[in-house]
């Protein structure tokens, strides 16, 4: 019987190792990263279906089948490492992509760049094309630089008479690079800030924060919270009636899926900047559209569009390449300018930061909505980045 | 009082959790999932000195492995610390921390006890929070190093590989729990286990029970800081989740679904709690709830966790064993 158990210990053992191999010597296989379980997994869900998605459409690859692995984060940043880990030594994975978190992100960058593998995310954190930036990290979402750019500043130039902003602030990293790109722009532009409320990244009650933005009497109040945080904010100061007193900018919103979630009542009239819409009307976002509605019956949101092109664009690096040396493909990544959801991207070398454009959104009224997800119209949009000279980013 | 079972310090259970730590990384995918097991059994093992031994729900453990991550990674990063100066450092920074946390919980009983727990890790989450320029804040600390284990000047291995540091993992594990099994068989772990079953008896008989408590506090929370280092040096990163009430939690369930009062239970709950995790997040994005109702379960008809469960079934298997022996024997005197 002790035998019996040994030899079939050793036999699963044996097949375990046997499978592991098979799988890493057959094709391209990309590893998503997503938050599928936890408190994230809302977002992950479409972040794995655009992942999915694209590998699907893409076919054969270099003669071989890609295939498509997620790996669960359960929206905790150490298991996500230790799966990316694992992935790493047991399956010789080098191609990932995904992550929601900053904290993840970053993690998961360092990870892979031990390896000189490929990462692609849509994660917020400025360090990932900053100061943690390296040769594996690519990074598809703009910056805090862009996204208030795109946002505030476009807000100024249209109500030059609104001088006063209050700002509603999460008092950690990302939110203090949102703030200070905010208080730049003001600086230029001749705007008083009149006052800003910290909160911390718990936070979901934002009644005294707001009661402050009101006792200021400004003309703007800017959010730059995001996520469940600025649903709330915004639901809350409608609320109060701060619509009727003053002009809302949400300036990191997610897109479609916050929008759906808050309902055109409290979007309409409410500014909104996002990394995504589904009705910008390019070649490529075009055919995702009617591609996702096919597949899915959906229009494309944030994390979906965002997931389906890095995704897309590493296994196109790997055509490129003509390999699946991960260090080949990272550096013909670089420099590359293709036909993206936002239009024309460019993935700078420099940064490893993706160049598209950045939108400012404003909601409509349930009467004017041409379809369920007609939320919105978009007001303006482009590109705002820093300049290669004035980047964070010292890779060597 | 509850019975203590009698046994060798290196033999019965010690040998089961030796066997276990050799069979594990055979058995797993991969040694750095092993590795994760290990190192929350370790602090799963640490809370159960409290919590089995002791009769202390303590939610402040999250604060003892996120304070043993954070200031041995710093040490490290900071100040070149090694391997062993490191773990060193982990353990006298958990059990100072337990030290004041205990020092103070202590005063209080029951509900207002855990309340206190609960308290301190709100307030060292925010500490870690706020301190982003040492802790990385939200971002988490990134860069960590695994130094390679030195011993007298040589290196005895350099730990990159995810089965090298399995095994010193390992090995250091069973130091410790070999030494948690000298505290529990101990006079001090003895009195302990009276502090559990009936304080007030227990201070009746002359032992300040604070003092014991505190004690038990102090090495809880050594032992929990160098699960916290190794944690970091196993991901090279040490997230804010280290120190948030979740990781309290997720060491308390572990504990309960494990076995309070039993040492080995510790590796059972660790390993379920990790593997369950891996396995159900790939069945069902709500896998969560299957958790919960693993929980009731386990609470409901397992009251001494798994390692009683399986002491349970044992116990049958005998009894079942015994009556088939002796019907035999009647048979044949028949």
């Amino acid at each position: 019987m002790k035998k019996m158990i040994l030899r079939n210990v050793l036999l699963s053992a044996v097949l375990t190792a046997t499978t592991t191999l098979t799988f890493a010597a057959e094709g391209v296989t990309i590893y998503g990263v997503k938050s599928v379980s936890g408190a994230f997994a809302s977002y992950g869900k479409y972040a794995d279906m655009g992942s999915k998605l694209a590998v699907e459409d893409y076919g054969t690859l270099l003669g071989q089948p890609v295939s498509y692995k997620t790996l669960d984060t359960e929206g905790n940043a150490g298991k996500a490492v230790r799966k990316v880990q694992e992935a790493v030594s047991q399956d010789n994975a080098r191609f990932f992509d995904g992550a929601t978190l900053s904290s993840t992100a970053l993690a998961i960058g360092k990870e892979v760049n031990k390896v000189n593998g490929v990462f692609m995310t849509p994660a917020g954190a400025d360090e990932l094309t900053g100061v943690d930036c390296n040769m594996s990290t690519f990074r598809w979402s703009v910056p805090t630089y862009g996204a208030i750019r795109q946002t505030v500043k476009p807000l100024i130039d249209q109500f030059p008479e609104k001088k006063r902003w209050y700002t509603i602030t999460p008092q950690y990293v990302f939110g203090e690079a949102l703030l200070e790109n905010a208080k730049q722009v003001f600086e230029a532009e001749g705007v008083e800030h009149v006052g800003n409320s910290y909160h911390s990244l718990k936070e979901q009650e934002f009644s005294g924060y707001l009661t402050n933005a009101m006792a200021a009497q400004p003309d703007v109040l800017l959010l730059l919270n995001f996520g469940s945080q600025s649903s709330n904010a915004l639901r809350q100061a409608i609320n109060f009636g701060l619509k009727n007193q003053m002009t809302i900018l949400m300036a990191w919103s997610s897109g479609l899926d916050q929008l759906q979630e808050l309902g055109p009542d409290i979007a309409d009239g409410v500014y909104f900047g996002a990394q995504y819409w589904h009705t910008v009307d390019t070649p490529m976002n075009n055919a995702l559209v009617k591609r996702v509605n096919e597949a899915y019956g959906m229009n494309p949101n944030y994390p979906l569009a965002a997931d389906y092109i890095g995704t897309t664009a590493i296994l196109n690096a790997i055509a490129k390449a003509g390999t699946t040396d991960s260090a080949v493909v990272a550096k013909a990544l670089e420099g590359v300018t293709y036909d993206g959801p936002t239009g024309s991207e460019f993935v700078r070398a420099a940064d490893h930061q993706v160049l598209k454009d950045y939108y400012l959104l404003k909601g409509k009224p349930a009467s004017e909505m041409a379809d369920a997800d007609d939320y919105v119209d978009i007001i303006s949009s482009g590109k705002s980045f820093p300049d290669e000279a004035t980047l964070a980013c010292k890779r060597s | 009082m509850m019975k203590q079972k009698k046994s060798s310090l290196f033999g019965g259970v010690t040998l089961a959790a030796l066997v276990t730590i050799i069979v594990m990384p055979l058995l797993l995918p991969s040694a750095t999932l092993a590795t994760e097991i290990l190192i929350f059994a370790m602090a799963a093992l640490a809370c159960n000195l409290l919590l089995g031994y002791t009769g202390l729900l303590s939610f402040g453990q999250g604060i003892f492995f996120g304070g043993g991550a954070y200031v041995a990674s710093i040490c490290m990063i900071h100040w070149q610390f090694g391997l062993l100066e490191a773990l060193l450092i982990a353990m006298l920074t958990g059990a100072l921390l337990a030290g004041l946390v205990g020092a103070l919980s202590i005063r209080r009983k029951g509900i207002y006890f855990v309340m206190l727990t609960l308290s301190f890790s709100q307030m060292a989450y925010f500490i870690a929070y706020s301190l982003s320029d040492w802790t990385g804040g939200d971002n988490g600390l990134l860069d960590i190093p695994r130094p390679p284990l030195m011993l007298l000047g040589f290196e005895v291995s350099d730990l990159v590989s995810s089965e090298a540091f399995y095994a010193f993992v390992g090995v250091l594990f069973m130091l410790i729990f070999v030494f948690a099994r000298r505290v529990i068989h101990s006079p001090f772990g003895t009195t302990l286990v009276a502090i559990r079953e009936n304080e007030n008896r227990a201070s009746a008989v002359g032992f300040s029970t604070n003092h014991f408590k505190l004690l038990a506090f102090v090495i809880s929370g050594g032992i929990t800081g160098i699960a916290g280092a190794l944690y970091a040096m196993l991901l090279n990163f040490a997230p804010l989740s280290n120190i948030e009430l979740q990781m309290s939690e997720s060491i308390l369930i572990m504990t309960i679904i494990g076995g309070t009062g039993s040492l080995f239970g510790s590796i059972l709950g660790a390993g379920s709690i990790v593997l369950l995790g891996d396995i159900l997040s790939s069945v069902w994005p709500r896998w969560m709830i299957l958790l919960g109702i693993a929980l009731i379960g386990v609470v409901l008809f397992m009251p001494s966790g798994l390692w009683g469960g399986v002491g349970s079934v044992a116990d049958r298997w005998r009894e079942y064993r015994r009556r088939k022996a002796s019907a035999a024997k009647s048979s044949e005197v028949n």
